[in-house]
């Protein structure tokens, strides 16, 4: 049970280098709004052409008639040449361009984001695995560990969803806040290696708080997704409505209000089955150690109500008026009960969860 | 659960996509939005109306929100089911507001009848809401896929080629195709002659175990409320507090609380016993986390019942004792000074050793009483005892710095007087009843193992004998425990088929080439589910498939590919 003293040090190490890098990668991302191409022309041109926009995008959100170019949400510079922008006649859609030609085609400003990005993760990373071979054990058993392990994820899951759908546009919302958190866990409630008491001393550990890890991230990007989106559909409606005038320099850069829907539902429908495999997995390990899988312990009872208000979410958007800015409320008010649950019920209100060593 | 999203096509293409959609399953389809016109007839409307008001999505999302709203209190206020001790010291810190909370049920949330109501509410809707989707379902996979439409290249996806072949052996490649991928097949036959003129097409249709997978997840979760409902009738759980060396069997007399489930009693309790013949507890001994326990560990003997072999097990924490159908699970510690009391008379009247409970679970500096009926009236003596286990003087005060005992100690205030334990009215065991009694001295007295006290004039004396430990353990039985997580995995199962697996058609029309020989192919799909993207990646692959299927000369169809739907059916359908 002894701490290796070395991957401790090193973990801390990578951790700082890890919280430098991202930080160059969100100040070129800012950089790209500030000083990159612009992009919308393409979409612009796109939404013209409605059987065009129609042929790629199946079932866009009822949100936006005028839904982007191609399923690639991202800029759509990249997306028009990857989707023909053909006719109705039935071309079947060509293959996306490779993400790595994307990433270069998009700018400088882009190149060298996803480049830190990527590098800022390799270092991340390596904090994560030489803190769990410091403490030989899952490297997630207090507050501080926790939260660098979830920033891991949701950096991690966000460089999937910049390959996947072109989203780099989204990097300075997300790694910002990966930053903001991996900072503020750095500075506030770090904590050194050390090993668990009894109660978290079990296989259970790399199970389900690997599971709640991993749903806290991926409902982390979620989150700034939804966001996004709300400032978009804002911003949508008040062009529809009159009120001011498209081609806001900022808001024209992020994805649209449908892309920004269809893609936070995507996130979300990802991370409700790892959040009820989570509870589940806790559910077991509570049998095993508190001698009850289920005991409205304070974490417990959060941790369902933020099981049920993203059931909420999903529900809301298969309902008449619900869909749109509504549900995406619900999926915030989600979202912020996580958050009320790690970092206000596990560290204030005394029960049978409260490891988070933050004192 | 489904997603019902709708593409918005220019208009001249809803006819098809219409058609093409025809009863393709959707929430929309299967749950009003509450929005139901008002009862006109008598109290059968206003039933009618009031059940499709509950079993409305919008109600739904209600009850759903007040679940979550409603277990808020339960996470905030002290709960009788899990710290009865933190709402007894919230009655006496809030007394004018803690009767009203106790009135809307507050301290116990979870089994309020309110709570209780919400939940029903929300399982009878999601009831009304699952049981016609059932036979829905059924009737779906019954039912072959529909016609396919007219004017294939107005769907979502289309594609289309040029064949060499007539348009029934063009259809036939395709429809082989996707045989091969099991879709459920429908091909035009001789009563769509007429309407379909000199084309010949096929339906295709896949994904019937989205909506499966959809219904298991809302039945799963009637599952697990069923399970903990069997749980709450038929288990029970015990608690025990077991000093080293001491014994116990399980009857409701020698627990130290007993919570039976509704159904159950004393006697149904399994026969077996139990000694703790040891308890270690390792604490890290230096770092920055000096005094962190890193392993417990109780030694017990045990026999399953009457004239059994007897066997021994180590109990920790994660690791529980199985016996029968019940676990044992280490649940505290704490340690048990053992003191020797003699009267005024020079009789012993108190030698054992004496659960104290801990004040401060970091030191486990810990509190007790000890009650030592005299033998005669206002000879009792008691003491109320403050014990450290790693003791040291800081400025006069006593105090812990490790949780370990390497060096015992107990600060003693002594009574004499009357006890009261003869009155008939119950007493607990950590607590003195000073009123009948006087104090010996006026500080404290400390003591070390083996040291003795002997009280001013005369009254007896006590000896601080040493130290034994104690384990609280908990004894449950749970027969909902295994249903409950049969279903729990059965939910998961069920909600990762309703979000990944998509429910698609396909069509194929082919139609004779203007040339006069050959024909044009047109491939057409749609999708109302694809919740996780990659239809369109499916679709592309699929036409590919059907267009490189296309064998120069191969003209004669396959008998197996001919259209016989209730054969060509889903598994999961």
């Amino acid at each position: 049970m002894s701490v290796n003293l070395g991957f401790a040090q090193a973990s801390n190490d990578f951790l700082i280098a890890a919280l430098l890098i991202y930080s160059v990668a969100v100040l070129a991302f800012a950089g790209d709004y500030a000083f990159g191409r612009p992009r919308r022309t393409a979409a612009a041109k796109a939404a013209a052409v409605p059987a065009a926009a129609r042929l790629a995008t199946v079932g866009a959100g009822a949100a936006s008639g005028s839904a982007g170019a191609g399923s690639a949400v991202g800029s759509a510079e990249s997306a028009a040449p990857a989707i023909p922008a053909g006719s109705g006649t039935g071309k079947v859609p060509a293959p996306r361009v490779g993400a790595m030609k994307a990433i270069w085609e998009a700018g400088p400003w882009v190149r060298v984001a996803a480049a830190f990005s990527a590098l800022g993760m390799v270092a991340h990373l390596v904090a994560v695995v030489t803190r769990g071979l410091a403490v030989d054990r899952a490297p997630w058993g207090n507050m501080y560990e926790f939260i660098t392990a979830l920033t891991c994820v949701a950096a991690i899951f966000f460089g999937y969803i910049v390959v996947r759908y072109r989203a780099w546009t989204l990097g300075v919302f997300v790694m910002g806040a990966v930053v903001l958190a991996l900072g503020l866990a750095e500075t506030l409630i770090y904590t050194p290696a050390g090993p668990l008491v009894p109660a978290l001393q079990s296989y259970w550990l790399s199970i389900h708080v690997t599971a709640m890890t991993l749903a806290t991230g991926i409902f982390f990007v979620a989150a700034v997704l939804g966001i996004m989106y709300l400032v978009a559909e804002r911003y949508r409606a008040r062009v529809a409505a009159g009120k001011t005038q498209s081609g806001n320099g900022l808001i024209a850069r992020i994805p649209s209000s449908a892309q920004l829907d269809r893609l936070t539902y995507r996130t979300v429908v990802f991370g409700f089955p790892v959040w009820t495999f989570g509870v589940i997995a806790g559910a077991i390990w509570a049998d095993q150690a508190w001698g009850r899988y289920w005991g409205w312990d304070p974490v417990e009872t959060w941790a369902f109500i933020t099981w049920v208000i993203y059931a909420a979410y999903l529900h809301a958007r298969a309902t008449a008026g619900w869909r749109g800015a509504r549900a995406h409320y619900i999926q915030l008010f989600g979202f912020a009960s996580l958050i009320t649950n790690m970092l206000v019920v596990q560290v204030f209100i005394t029960g049978m969860h409260s490891y988070a060593g933050v004192s | 659960m489904t997603d019902t999203r709708t593409p918005q096509p220019p208009p001249e293409s809803v006819a098809e996509e219409v058609e093409a959609a025809h009863s393709f399953s959707g929430a929309k389809e299967e749950r009003g939005t509450g929005r139901t016109a008002e009862p006109t007839a008598a109290s059968a409307g206003w039933l009618r109306w009031g059940w499709r008001q509950l079993t409305s999505m919008r109600t739904a999302l209600v009850l759903l929100f007040l679940l979550a709203v409603g277990s808020i209190p339960g996470s905030v206020l002290p709960q009788q089911g899990t710290d009865p001790g933190a709402v007894q010291q919230y009655f006496a810190s809030h007394p004018g507001l803690a009767p009203w909370l106790n009135h809307l049920g507050l301290f116990n949330v979870f089994a309020a009848p309110w709570f209780a109501a919400i939940y029903l509410l929300l399982f009878a809707s999601l009831v009304g809401c699952v049981v016609p989707r059932t036979f829905r379902l059924v009737g779906a996979a019954r039912t072959p896929p529909p016609r396919a439409p007219r004017n294939l290249a107005r769907l979502p996806q289309t594609s289309s080629y040029s064949s060499t072949l007539p348009p029934e052996a063009a259809v036939d490649g395709a429809a082989a195709v996707l045989a091969g991928q099991r879709f459920r097949l429908r091909r035009s036959g001789a009563d769509d002659r007429q309407r379909d003129g000199a084309s010949h097409w096929v339906s295709a249709e896949k994904g019937y175990l989205r909506e499966v997978g959809n219904l298991l997840f809302h039945l799963s979760l009637l599952g697990v409320l069923l399970s903990i409902a069997a749980g709450g009738l038929f288990g029970y759980k015990a608690d025990k507090l077991l000093v080293e060396g001491q014994s116990f069997s399980d009857t409701t007399a020698a627990l130290d609380e007993f919570h039976p489930g509704r159904l159950v009693s004393g006697s149904d309790l399994p026969p077996f016993s139990m000694t703790l013949n040891k308890f270690t507890a390792n604490y890290i001994q230096s770092g920055q986390s000096r005094g962190q326990p890193s392993n417990f560990d109780a030694d017990v003997s045990y026999t399953a019942s009457p004239g059994a072999a007897p066997g021994t097990y180590h109990i920790r924490i994660n690791d529980p004792l199985s016996v029968d159908s019940l676990k044992v699970y280490l649940i505290g510690h704490g340690y048990a000074p053992e003191f020797k009391v003699t009267g005024a008379n020079g009789q012993v009247t108190y030698d054992q050793a004496t659960p104290f409970i801990p004040a401060n679970t970091g030191t486990f500096q810990s509190d007790g009483v000890v009650k030592a009926p005299g033998t005669a009236t206002g000879t009792d003596l008691g003491f109320m005892g403050v014990f450290v286990p790693t003791a040291i003087s800081v400025g006069g005060t006593l105090d812990s710095i490790f949780p370990a005992a390497d060096n015992p100690a107990v600060s003693l205030i002594g009574y004499t007087g009357n006890l009261g334990m003869n009155s008939g009215v119950p007493q607990s065991v950590y607590q003195l009843d000073t009123t009948g009694m006087t104090k010996v001295s006026g500080s404290p007295h400390l003591l070390a193992p083996g040291q003795t006290w002997a009280l001013p004039g005369g009254k007896g004396s006590v000896t601080f004998v040493g130290v034994k430990q104690w384990v609280s353990l908990a004894i449950t039985y749970d027969p909902g425990q295994m249903p409950a997580l049969v279903c729990g995995i059965l939910a998961l199962a069920g909600l990762l088929l309703s979000f990944f697996v998509r429910r698609r058609r396909v069509f194929v029309r082919a139609v004779p080439a203007a040339s006069g020989s050959g024909s044009v192919v047109t491939v057409g799909g749609l999708t109302r589910s694809d919740a996780g993207g990659g239809f369109e990646e499916e679709f592309s692959e699929l036409a590919a498939e059907i267009a490189a299927a296309e064998p120069a000369g191969h003209s004669e169809p396959e008998p197996s590919t001919k259209p016989e739907p209730s054969k060509q059916s889903e598994p999961g359908a």
